[in-house]
């Protein structure tokens, strides 16, 4: 039985409670009074392996049975009785009771794609039913990876799903799902697990999740004002029934920098330096001392160990289902001295209390603790001169006299002490109450409370011209406290034998209370046992931030499902979301989407020739983004409010200064997107081939700052000034083969196509940003381009001598040897009306190919993703502050007797934007290569084990791109800013061996 | 089943209490952390302190007065340059230079936009804190103080864009109509007028300094910003009339040591009329990049570098008279010692560097280079006898002008002046308030108010255009912002 059965099977066990008691509520029959007697009997799947938990009911009677261990069960039963036998994944069988009393099933796998049950919103649903674009990910596909989370792992496995992940240890990923839909917010969807929901799923151990399925279109529509961005929904492992099963599962390995820029080494630097130099006039640089030559990357990274051991307890009684797990994730990340652990554990328990009452309880520990390093060092490693030594022969730090900004970036590691810990505990209890038959309440209480701390220390040091002469050390504490209350109704009937129907309506109250705050001290000793506030002087202790912030929000919310021969289905979704955000008289907002799909493969008109199965689905729907209210605070519900001005410096010390906020957006409200999803899902070659394709347009009326005059308030208000359209079209296909029980392989392919478009923006607002921080801004969003689009000048060549600058429009203070711009609108004058468009970090076209191999005890697969079509800014390498270091690339500049027409000359001066540091943003990477090996169940047996695996793996082994930076994948603080590379944090490769080890 | 029962009550219980949460109030917070204009603000007279003490902070802005300011009030004049490096051109400083700046250029758009929040803040202080229950005399003092500062935050607009919006009133969240339909110009008279009302009121309440707390605008500071007021209105009679308050109210001399007025010793001191506060050396805050902006880019041994800009002209140079003490407090050059010790290198980008900008990182108190404790000499008494002599003469009283342009000469070092007739001596004053007041932001205001901009600065090499360059264009951004109601300076 292969790893994947297995996993499916475990899912199958989440459900079947659910399942024994929709089949006792479909029937209303009594038992009969006939005199029974007992059936044995044993349930297989297509390959003889027994199948656990599958429900073994009489029909028309609630006598139920379900198989244990060895696929076995045992039921009462008269002659003549039908038993119906069901297990999810596989075709229900029904059997007449004959004389005897041994009987054995062998059950088929049903239609994989169409009687898979998946998690929707408030529920699941079988996929034959669902209306909506949803992409399902099972747990195992993402716990074989190094992953601290699993969205991740999602990362080429479905269509429609962008994913941008870091290498920085405890960060989650990016996720932008069918496009950019928004302006000023982040894209995340919104998170739920396991009914809460969150925007921060680093607590959750990827080894505990059963399942991913992410919401695309109108099916988050549940969700309202969160569904804008889409959904994940994140379902942990539950108990199976049967003896107690221990698992450990274990891997440990180490992150490697890969893809590094090549930098230019101490002659290379100091002779272009100082030709830059040159041409201002100015001396040689001074030298730090004759030979250092040092590779900062080199000096502040390592191979950092990655280790990861989980254990997990399952098991049931029937009544009662428990799973226990702990792990333990340490990741030291690639930045000398960082180090990232976390601890999670799991509590997941069902009892069945009557066959009416089930109560139940998720809950989660998780525990991190973490020594920072900040990201800068990577920039600093960038900037610092190969010229200046590690340390000088007192052991001093070394530096580059005269270039202040990256000092030396050993110390900047070696000086910072920044420690966090944070406790969060998540979890939730429930109860299913049948009230009726087929009519079913559950309430759920959940929370999410999360309590952090960091304690930052800065020493006393000195060395050249880089000091601290006061020890200063901050402290800070914050909190959030979530609570969620949901309450559901849902019946599910049949009304005769071809309608059903299958309604959920609902409630929910949640509340969210954050503070944080941070003191700062002065003159701490430098012993980290004494790093406390009290050990300070007294007189110097500050509050230097205070923040709180509270929401609510309230919600009613209903679904009604209508399925006629289980082959015409109609679903409505309708929300009502009320936030403390916004302001009083828009506080409410409405929410729905509409779908429909036709099972088409089931008519008996179909022919099943080229298709075996084949379904077309159909969705519109308004949904909701409310980021924006937790972007801004209290900006937008408080409409007059008093805001603190910078202090002023009267000789007597610092005043604070008040003023009020004068002008709010009353109307502001959610941002809101109206999509349409059509989709056509089918499987081929008696359904080894699955695909799906499916069109999208989503419009969306998004958050910009809206000038105003600036004695009304200089930022700006907040209004939904500007439209966006995503529209696009993905594609997935995936190929099965089993060819026999030796040898199987799958290969699967998916492709996104988007197109993001500003259709609007009012009021001529001119939304410029992408600012690198030297005076210079990169990036316009103007109607017809999309969002964040570079705007730079055209760099038509290089001017090669003094008469070729007279002769054309040029910036002041050319030199020969610098960029000659294009005059766009020929005026001889090069100003910002000769900027253009050249492109966007918005990917034309994402894709993910996975492949994967079982042959014998061996398993293989591989996990690839790419990305097209877009652009990425070289920001670092367009920011040069004066005599910093330079990449290799430019040792190939234009002198005055290298005549390039490429690479400008030598200068220390700032550039201007161009097209020359806008780079393709192509890429394909392989995520992950595992290879594993099945021990042999003849040699484990004799030691306790069964089913045991040993694996290797690599994430990250292969990246191809063609931009010449570090990384193309680069989100930035929002969509204005996003793809320039002006912080570096590289990419690592990951390297690892592991153990799943099941014991008998 | 008595269970069930339970249950059945239980989910109802549920069912009520999560409706109950959907009530209106539940969602309607009062909003965590955050003080509202309906809150107790107005109990706590703290805070009429606080809304006045906004209107200063937007003194020491960047955008009101440091780089932007610069290159208006000084780089388009003929006493200074660009500097830098050539290639660093400080966003559009080249355009200030070279007055090729126009509607989008970032200079133009952030000293509209500095100028325009402090005049904001000024309203709701002269809106709020008659709301106060405070004693008379402490209302109007701090009224006296914000209407200074909107007079003073007005006089820079109306000399940089000419007539610009007049607002005088604050708005608020229902009320984005109002706003269009008062984001118009007013002429420059009715500036003016505003200008004037507001500073001869803060004349008549504002105590005298001494009795002012130091750093706040008072008496001396309001009549001597009136007296130049009147000056660019060509009131002579008024002009002189203020002029001579503050000359004889006995508080006010001219330090005998003209360097070190811009030293960290002499702030607010005997000559000191107004100053901006940048004077916190303990928790950065400061003029944030004032210093820095025009200190010298390269090395400097013992002292702070920066960035380069704002360097003074050969032209400025020149103007010195032989013996002047000014030329050295106001040029300093590469390779100079500085008066604290600190060696200035002679790798530095240019010749020389602003000396009244520069800041000691060894004898004074600063933060960092960026949070520099150096106040900015708004008004200082020296300037109020050249206000005294220009309007004198005007009246025909030239050797009263004359008497009064000695002393500031004397002080200098520099004989008297051996102009005469009151033509020469008009131009002798105009010479020396160049020298005396060289990189204290008023040499291009001073140069249009005397109706000679355009033929001084295309002698020195500046392509003025007559009936254009006297203003600066109107922020593009601006005239978007009030769809169009706002009109564009001649020329632009």
């Amino acid at each position: 039985m292969n790893s994947n059965q297995t996993k499916l099977k475990l899912k199958a066990r989440s459900f079947m409670i659910l399942l024994a008691f929709a089949l006792t509520c479909l029937h209303t029959l009594s038992a009969s009074n006939f005199v029974t007697k007992p059936i044995r009997g044993k349930v297989t799947d297509e390959k003889n392996q027994p199948l656990i938990g599958a429900v073994v009911q009489v029909k028309g009677t609630e006598t139920a049975a379900i198989t244990d261990l060895n696929g076995n069960f045992e039921i009462e039963a008269n002659e003549n009785d039908v038993i119906v036998l069901t297990y999810i994944g596989y075709d229900t069988q029904e059997f007449t009771v004959g004389s005897g009393n041994d009987v054995f099933f062998s059950m088929k796998p049903s239609n994989a794609q169409l009687d898979e049950v998946i998690v929707v919103a408030y529920g699941t649903q079988k996929k034959r039913a669902v209306t909506g674009a949803i992409s399902t990910v099972k747990g195992d596909q993402l716990s074989k990876q190094p992953l601290l989370t699993a969205v991740q792992g999602i990362q080429g496995l479905a269509p429609g799903i962008q994913v941008v992940g870091s290498s920085q240890p405890g960060t989650q990923p990016r996720v932008t799902i069918r496009g950019l839909n928004t302006i000023l917010t982040n894209e995340n969807p919104l998170y739920v697990v396991d009914g809460i929901l969150t925007d921060d799923i680093t607590n959750i151990n990827t080894n505990d999740i059963l399942s991913v399925d992410v919401l695309k279109d109108g099916s988050a529509a549940m969700y309202g004002s969160r569904s804008a961005n889409g959904v994940v929904l994140i379902t942990t492992k539950k108990g199976a029934s049967g003896a107690p099963k221990f698992s450990i599962d274990a891997y440990t390995g180490f992150r490697k920098l890969t893809n590094l820029v090549k930098m230019a080494d101490r002659n290379e630097y100091l002779t272009y330096t100082n030709e830059a130099r040159l041409y201002e006039g100015a001396n040689s640089i001074p030298v730090f001392d004759n030979s250092a030559n040092t590779d900062w990357f080199k000096e502040i990274s390592r191979n950092g160990v990655l280790r990861n051991i989980n254990l997990n307890v399952n098991g049931g009684t029937g009544a009662l289902n428990y799973l226990f797990s702990v792990g333990f994730l340490k990741d030291e990340g690639v930045i000398k001295g960082a180090d990232y652990n976390r601890i999670t554990i799991r509590s997941n328990n069902e009892f069945t209390v009557s066959k009416r009452l089930k109560l139940g309880n998720t809950f989660s520990i998780g525990l991190t603790d973490s020594d920072n390093k900040s990201n800068g060092v990577f920039t600093d490693a960038y900037r610092a001169s190969p010229a200046a030594p590690l340390f000088d022969t007192k052991g001093n730090y070394g530096y580059q006299p005269g270039l202040s900004a990256a000092g030396n970036p050993l110390a900047n590691i070696e000086l910072q002490n920044d420690f966090s810990k944070a406790l969060r505990l998540q979890g939730s209890i429930y109860g299913d109450f049948q009230l009726v038959k087929g009519l079913v309440f559950r309430s759920s209480l959940g929370i999410d409370r999360v309590n952090n701390t960091q304690t930052i220390y800065d020493p006393v040091y000195g060395y050249g011209t880089f000091k601290k002469t006061v020890s200063e050390l901050k402290s800070s504490e914050g909190a959030r406290k979530y609570w969620l209350w949901n309450n559901t109704l849902n019946l599910k009937t049949m009304i005769g034998d071809d309608h059903s129907i299958d309604v959920t309506a609902g409630m929910s109250s949640e509340q969210s209370n954050d503070y944080a705050r941070q003191f700062r001290v002065a003159n701490v000793p430098n012993q980290e046992n004494l790093w406390y506030l009290s050990k300070g002087d007294p007189s110097t202790l500050t509050l230097l931030s205070d923040n709180g912030y509270l929401l609510r929000q309230s919600s009613i919310f209903g679904r009604a499902n209508y399925s006629f021969k289980n082959r015409y289905n109609l679903s409505g979704v309708l929300r009502r979301d009320g936030s403390s955000a916004f302001p009083k008289d828009k506080k409410y907002g409405n929410f729905y989407s509409v779908g429909a799909s036709w099972i088409v493969s089931d008519e008996s008109f179909f022919s099943k020739g080229l298709f075996e199965t084949l379904k077309v689905r159909l969705g519109v729907a308004r949904l909701g983004n409310d980021a924006i209210s937790r972007l801004v605070s209290n900006e937008l519900s408080a409409l007059l409010s008093v805001t603190n001005t910078s202090p002023y410096a009267f000789p007597g010390g610092l005043v604070q200064g008040i003023t009020f906020d004068q002008l709010k957006d009353a109307a502001a409200t959610w941002e809101s997107t109206k999509s349409i999803d059509a989709g056509v899902e089918f499987g081929m070659f008696n359904n080894k081939l699955l695909g799906e394709i499916s069109y999208y347009n989503k419009l969306t009326s998004a958050y910009v700052r809206v000038p105003t005059p600036s004695f009304v308030d200089p930022n700006g208000i907040l209004s939904q000034a500007a439209d966006v359209r995503n529209k696009g079209l993905e594609l997935a296909l995936n190929y099965r083969k089993f060819v026999n029980d030796d040898f199987s392989w799958k290969v699967g392919i998916n492709t996104t196509f988007n197109k993001n478009n500003v259709e609007a923006v009012r009021g001529g607002i001119d939304l410029k940003e992408g600012g690198l921080g030297n005076g210079e801004i990169t990036t316009s969003t103007v109607q017809g381009q999309p969002i964040g689009s570079f705007w730079v000048y055209d760099v038509v060549g290089i001017f090669q001598n003094q008469a070729e600058i007279d002769a054309s429009a040029a910036v002041t203070g050319t030199l020969p040897g610098d960029f000659k711009y294009r005059d766009v609108n020929s005026d001889n004058v090069i100003d910002e009306r000769d900027r253009i468009f050249a492109g966007s970090y918005q990917p034309k076209m994402y894709y993910g190919v996975n492949a994967g191999l079982n042959y014998k005890s061996f398993d293989f697969s591989i996990d690839c993703y790419g990305n097209r079509g877009n652009k990425v800014y070289n920001g670092k390498k367009a920011v040069r502050f004066g005599n910093e270091n330079i990449e290799a690339s430019r040792l190939d500049r234009w002198t005055a007797t290298n005549l390039s027409t490429t690479e400008y000359r030598a200068s220390n001066n700032i550039p201007k934007p161009s097209t020359y540091f806008v780079e393709s943003g192509d890429f394909f990477r392989i995520n992950n290569v595992t290879l594993g090996y099945k021990l042999p169940e003849s040699i484990i047996n004799n030691i306790g084990l069964t089913n045991t695996r040993l694996f290797v793996s690599a994430q990250n082994p292969v990246i191809r791109k063609k931009f010449s930076g570090f990384s193309p994948e680069l989100p930035g603080s929002n969509a204005l800013n996003s793809g320039i590379e002006l912080g570096v944090y590289p990419t690592s490769a990951t390297y690892m061996v592991g153990l799943n080890i099941n014991f008998k | 089943m008595k269970v069930t029962k339970i249950i059945a009550s239980l989910c109802v219980v549920a069912f009520l209490a999560s409706m109950y949460s959907c009530q209106k109030d539940w969602l309607s917070p009062p909003p965590e952390n955050t003080l509202i204009a309906t809150d107790s603000t107005f109990n706590d007279n703290e805070n009429a302190q606080r809304f006045v003490n906004a209107c200063y902070s937007q003194l020491a802005d960047w955008q009101v007065s440091v780089f932007s300011w610069t290159g208006i009030s000084s780089i388009a004049s003929d006493d200074a340059d660009k500097g830098s490096d050539p290639g660093d051109l400080g966003t559009d400083k080249d355009q200030m230079d070279n007055l090729t700046y126009g509607p989008t250029t970032l200079s133009i758009t952030e000293v509209w936009n500095g100028n325009y929040i402090g005049i904001g803040r000024c309203n709701q202080a002269i809106d709020n804190v008659p709301k106060f229950s405070l004693p008379e005399a402490d209302k109007n003092r701090l009224l006296g103080e914000a209407k200074f500062l909107r007079a003073w935050y007005y006089f820079n607009l109306v000399r940089v864009y000419g007539g610009v919006p007049l607002i005088t009133r604050v708005f608020d969240a229902e009320q984005a109509a109002e706003i269009s339909a008062a984001y118009t110009r007013a002429s420059e008279d009715e500036v003016y007028n505003l200008i004037i009302e507001d500073l001869t009121s803060a004349a008549g309440t504002l105590p005298a300094k001494g009795t002012q707390a130091q750093g706040r605008a008072d008496k001396g500071a309001s009549e001597a910003l009136l007296a130049k007021v009147y000056l660019y209105r060509k009131n002579w009679a008024k002009a002189v009339e203020l002029s001579e308050s503050v000359i004889n109210s006995g508080i006010y001399n001219l330090d005998a040591d003209y360097a070190g007025l811009w030293r960290q010793k002499s702030e607010n001191g005997s000559e000191s009329i107004f100053e901006i506060q940048g004077q916190n050396a303990e928790d950065g805050w400061g003029i944030g990049g004032y210093f820095v902006h025009q200190g010298a880019r390269g090395t400097v041994t013992d002292g702070y570098s920066g960035w380069g800009f704002n360097t003074p002209t050969t032209d400025l140079e020149a103007a010195y008279e032989q013996g002047d003490v000014r030329k050295d407090a106001t040029i300093y050059k590469a390779g100079q010692t500085l008066w604290d010790g600190a060696k200035v290198g002679t790798d530095v980008a240019n010749p020389m560097y602003n000396y009244k900008a520069y800041v000691s990182k060894n004898q004074e108190n600063n933060y960092d280079d960026w949070s520099s404790g150096k106040n900015i000499r708004v008004l200082r008494f020296a300037e109020i006898l050249l206000i005294n002599a220009e309007a004198a003469n005007e009246l025909g009283q030239t050797p009263k002008a004359i008497d009064q342009l000695n002393k500031v000469r004397k002080r200098a070092g520099l004989g008297n002046t051996t102009a005469s007739s009151q033509n020469d001596v008009r131009n002798a004053i105009w010479k020396e308030r160049r020298v005396e007041l060289a990189m204290e932001h008023d040499r291009f205001f001073d140069l249009v108010r005397q109706g000679r901009a355009g033929a001084v600065l295309r002698a020195h090499g500046k392509a003025f255009v007559d009936g254009k360059h006297e203003r600066f264009p109107i922020p593009l951004t601006q005239i978007l912002i009030s769809n169009g109601t706002l009109t564009q300076n001649p020329g632009y």
